[in-house]
């Protein structure tokens, strides 16, 4: 669900100072949006006497029994129609390689050294923050996914597009609704030398969905048990939970139990790895470095750089400096601003691919006007999201339309983003009865990819509008979080930026949180909740 | 009686009193000491594993030892003294968290747990006790040398911070002597050319010492040092005190003790460029103050060279002012330098308290604010001491 910070990058802003001041990125912006060049195509705006026909609809209609991809399709259509938040863009993972080291970015964020080959028999991968963990499930943050993915393997895995792979589980399938179940591969050893029992795969299981220090117990899924049958690992589960073997991907790691029980937390996150995957632990120095070297009994392919140190940076500057003198041959998170230095640079290279990660900002229904679906929808006409992503992302982003992600499960093709079109957005306003607005827009700092400069030009462009103003409040992040996520909507900001990262690719991921948790929830839907639990009764085809 | 006879028959007690008073005898006897608590530590496997850590914790016992011995019960005194004072500190960080916003179950459980696995962990943490008895526990554990475990990883507190006490400590006095090596010849310079193009450029120096945002000023160095020049690294600490100095000692490595040194250059001169400026001020203002005095004529008058008569005695005279200086930013810097440490990814406290906060991890924030307080009574401590050695008239009572 998280991620690493990112900052705003210092090296940039120290380049193009007095150029990326946020007001003035807001003015920039709203300058360019009035030139004829920049302006986006005009969309026709209905007249404000057919206030109907002001409203953009979802004209998808759902079959009689629908499969549960059409249910959440339906789900994000209806979610575009009723706009509950305003939808931005799906941030892009950037890294900064050495020429020496061959590697292609993944979709999923995981940066995996057993799928880079390099002449070096040495890498150092610089990531953001060091990881928070080393226990598999004591955590649930890219960075330390990342490191921890080298020891622990997952039951299943996923490719570049993120299909499901095999793993540890050679083949898996539906036994009944609430029953799968998996063949396991024979032969694997743990780094502690001891041969892998099917025990140990269940164990680890339920580690991850009973244990009190697991931090991924509400995402692993509704598991009831994990248990061996025969030759196959099985799992009943408590509900239906179409999207188990996708949790599983990305939450289910293989332990050994015998060892793990003889140790406490505290030992494993202090230094003590043994599982099942491409490298084991050479050195760990809290705060400073882990060094993995390559596990000579590995199962799998054998990977071709000797040995892989995970160290971090958080100032971007300082990670892309580590990359130029070749200290790093791969640092994550580069800052837009900073993408042609990279490139100009010899021996560098930028790798970016669209990332799990969706930007947008919630608008919070218990509050006036954001009750109001025409308001709503007033914000997303009110937003050019491809300026944004232009001015402030240099490109490296793509426009949403709903809050599952292309490609993921559940997605709905047919839903176009909202245009830009401020005088619709003007109507809108004027239908919604809430003239005079003056809109506050919480936003994290420093959490995403220029988050603060975003929210400042989505106010920037609200406040273009002729009827209703808006301004941005940058927010300490974890207090933000706070305020968010205590299960009080009413205490909740009004209208917030947020991220949301879906490592599992199914809709249900992002959307049932967001729409049918007391934790999140910050608008309420009946229908859309309805689909969803349906969708969640209903086994993938 | 016998028994008091006997005792002193056997052991010189006259002689051993004697050798104390002397200053060689304490030195001697501080050193036997360290060497046989090392031989203790290396023999029963009691302690650290690494040797450097050894020799370390015996040179510091050696030291200890050597301050009773000069200072005795003044010492005793200000550390009980010092004891009360990290105990307050100790309570008021204790019950400000109270008062603080922010639930640490929140913050240590994924953001869709529910009331009861947040309720669990707030049990299995012991935050549901009493006040009292949360606080009875606390300083109990402290006492017995436990800061307990981080809530978030559930690693000891004292190994956490253990783990990054060196490196912040190895900073702070790496910035803190550059600040000395510069400011003190340079401030040195300018009092005595004063009105002249040497003190102008002092002066000058001092000013962009003091105005140079120090994020800024690293930036710079890892740009244009280790990115253009390719001389130094960019950051981090890719090898400790204890083991540069202990490969070196113990194997004659000099490429740990290099790179050692190659990795505090550039932290500690962004660290010590304020502090440089700050020190150069106070050492000009200090040394004219006493150049005006009468005894600086007397001394000129007597045919002193100049360099003695500024070094050895106008300077004395000035250094009180930037001991104290010194002692209050040393033990900022213990503290942390936050920007420094961000800018160079160097592994210090300061991050460490940051992230803490963020995570709320209330016990690892406790610890490290209880290692600041430890490190400015230690600082005050020493610093009293300098004033008696610096200036006879100070008596230590």
């Amino acid at each position: 669900m998280t991620d690493e910070s990112q900052s705003t990058g210092r090296r940039s802003f120290l380049k193009f100072a007095g150029v990326a001041a946020g007001g003035a990125v807001s003015a920039t912006l709203a300058g360019c949006i009035g030139d004829d060049d920049e302006e986006p195509t005009p969309t026709p705006t209905p007249t404000p006497t057919d206030p109907e026909a002001l409203l953009r609809e979802f004209d998808g209609e759902l079959p009689d029994d629908p499969s549960r991809e059409e249910l959440l399709q339906h789900a994000n259509g209806l979610s575009n129609e009723r706009a509950p938040w305003i939808f931005l863009h799906q941030q892009f993972s950037i890294y900064g390689v050495s020429d020496e080291v061959e590697w292609t970015a993944r979709e999923d964020e995981d940066i995996n050294a057993w799928d880079m080959s390099s002449d070096l028999d040495e890498i150092t991968i610089t990531q953001g923050t060091f990881p928070t963990a080393l226990a598999p499930h004591n955590h649930n943050d890219t960075p330390t996914h990342n490191v921890v993915d080298h020891v622990y393997d997952q039951l299943l895995y996923r490719d570049e597009e993120g299909r499901l792979i095999e793993n540890i589980a050679t083949d898996w399938r539906r036994i009944d609704d609430t029953t799968v179940e998996f063949d396991i591969r024979d032969g694997v050893m743990f780094h502690s030398g001891n041969e892998m029992q099917l025990s140990d795969v269940a164990y680890g299981i339920n580690r991850a969905r009973t244990h009190e220090d697991s931090s991924v117990i509400g995402v692993i899924g509704a598991i009831d048990e994990a248990y061996v049958e025969g030759d196959a690992l099985r799992i009943d589960l408590e509900i239906v939970e179409p999207a188990i073997f996708r949790n599983l991907a990305a939450f289910g790691r293989v332990m050994e139990e015998e060892w793990t029980e003889a140790r406490s937390i505290g030992d494993l996150n202090a230094g003590e790895m043994n599982g099942t995957g491409p490298y084991e632990l050479h050195e760990y120095l809290d705060g400073t470095r882990v060094v993995f070297t390559k596990f000579d009994d590995y199962w799998g392919e054998e990977p071709d750089i000797e040995q892989v140190t995970f160290n971090h940076a958080p100032e971007e500057g300082t990670r892309i400096d580590r990359l130029l003198t070749g200290e790093s041959h791969l640092v994550v998170n580069v800052d837009p601003g900073d993408i042609s230095e990279v490139e100009e640079a010899d021996g560098v290279r930028i790798e970016d691919v669209a990332s799990i990660r969706s930007i947008f900002i919630v608008m919070n229904d218990h509050f006036e006007p954001f009750d109001n679906v025409y308001f709503r929808q007033a914000m997303n006409f009110a937003v050019d999201v491809e300026a944004i992503i232009d001015t402030q992302l240099a490109g490296a982003g793509n426009v949403t339309s709903q809050p599952t992600l292309p490609g993921h499960f559940g997605h709905n093709p047919d839903v176009e983003p909202y245009p830009y079109d401020p005088d619709r957005a003007d109507s809108l306003i004027e239908e919604s009865g809430h003239v005079g607005e003056e809109i506050t827009i919480h936003t994290t700092t420093g959490r995403y990819l220029r988050d603060t400069d975003i929210a400042d030009a989505v106010a920037g462009q609200i406040n273009e509008l002729d009827n209703v103003s808006a301004e941005a409040e940058f927010r300490d992040t974890d207090e933000m979080f706070a305020e968010t996520l205590d299960g009080e909507q009413d205490t909740s900001p009004e209208i917030f930026l947020i991220g949301w990262g879906n490592p599992t690719f199914d809709a249900n991921y992002t959307m049932s949180p967001w729409f049918d948790d007391p934790v999140f929830t910050h608008y309420n839907d009946e229908e859309i909740v309805d689909l969803l639990r349906q969708a969640n009764q209903t086994p993938e085809e | 009686m016998a028994t008091k006879t006997a005792t002193s028959d056997v052991i010189p007690w006259d002689k051993i009193d004697m050798l104390l008073r002397h200053r060689t005898g304490r030195v001697l006897l501080a050193a036997i000491t360290a060497l046989l608590v090392y031989v203790v530590l290396s023999g029963t496997g009691i302690g650290p594993e690494e040797t450097s850590t050894r020799i370390i914790l015996s040179m510091v016992v050696g030291c200890l030892l050597w301050a009773h011995l000069v200072y005795g019960a003044w010492l005793v005194k200000r550390e009980l003294q010092g004891l009360f004072v990290i105990w307050g500190v100790v309570t008021v960080v204790f019950f400000l968290r109270f008062l603080t916003p922010g639930d640490p179950t929140i913050a240590l459980t994924p953001p869709d747990a529910s009331t009861d696995v947040r309720e669990q962990l707030a049990r299995r943490l012991g935050l549901d006790e009493p006040l009292y008895v949360q606080y009875a526990d606390y300083i109990w554990n402290l006492v017995t040398l436990d800061m307990g475990r981080s809530l978030r990883t559930q690693v000891p507190v004292m190994d956490l911070i253990l783990i990054r006490l060196p490196a912040t400590i190895e900073l702070a006095v790496a910035a803190t002597l550059v600040a000395m090596v510069i400011a003190i010849p340079l401030g040195v310079i300018s009092a005595r050319r004063r009105h002249k193009p040497a003190d102008y450029s002092a002066t000058l120096f001092s000013l962009v010492g003091i105005s140079t945002p120090n994020f800024w000023l690293g930036i710079m160095l890892i740009l244009y040092v280790a990115v253009t020049v390719d001389f130094l690294p960019t950051g981090g600490r890719s090898i400790g005190f204890a083991a540069a100095w202990g490969g070196l000692l113990m194997e004659g490595d000099f490429d740990g003790i290099s790179r050692w040194f190659a990795q505090l250059i550039l932290p500690a001169i962004t660290l010590g460029t304020f502090f440089t400026a700050l020190l150069t001020r106070l050492t000009r203002s200090g040394m004219l103050e006493e150049i005006g005095k009468a005894y600086f004529k007397a001394c000129q008058a007597k045919g002193l060279p100049e360099t003695i008569i500024l070094y050895k005695h106008v300077l004395r005279n000035t250094l009180i002012p930037i001991i104290t200086v010194l002692g209050l930013q040393l033990g900022t810097l213990i503290g942390g330098a936050v920007i420094t440490e961000f800018v160079f990814a160097w592994p210090g406290l300061g991050r460490f308290l940051i992230n803490s906060i963020h995570s709320r991890d209330w016990m690892v924030i406790q610890g490290i604010i209880i290692i600041i307080g430890i490190g400015f009574v230690v600082i005050n401590i020493a610093v009293d001491a300098a004033y008696a050695y610096l200036d006879p008239r100070v008596e230590l009572r």
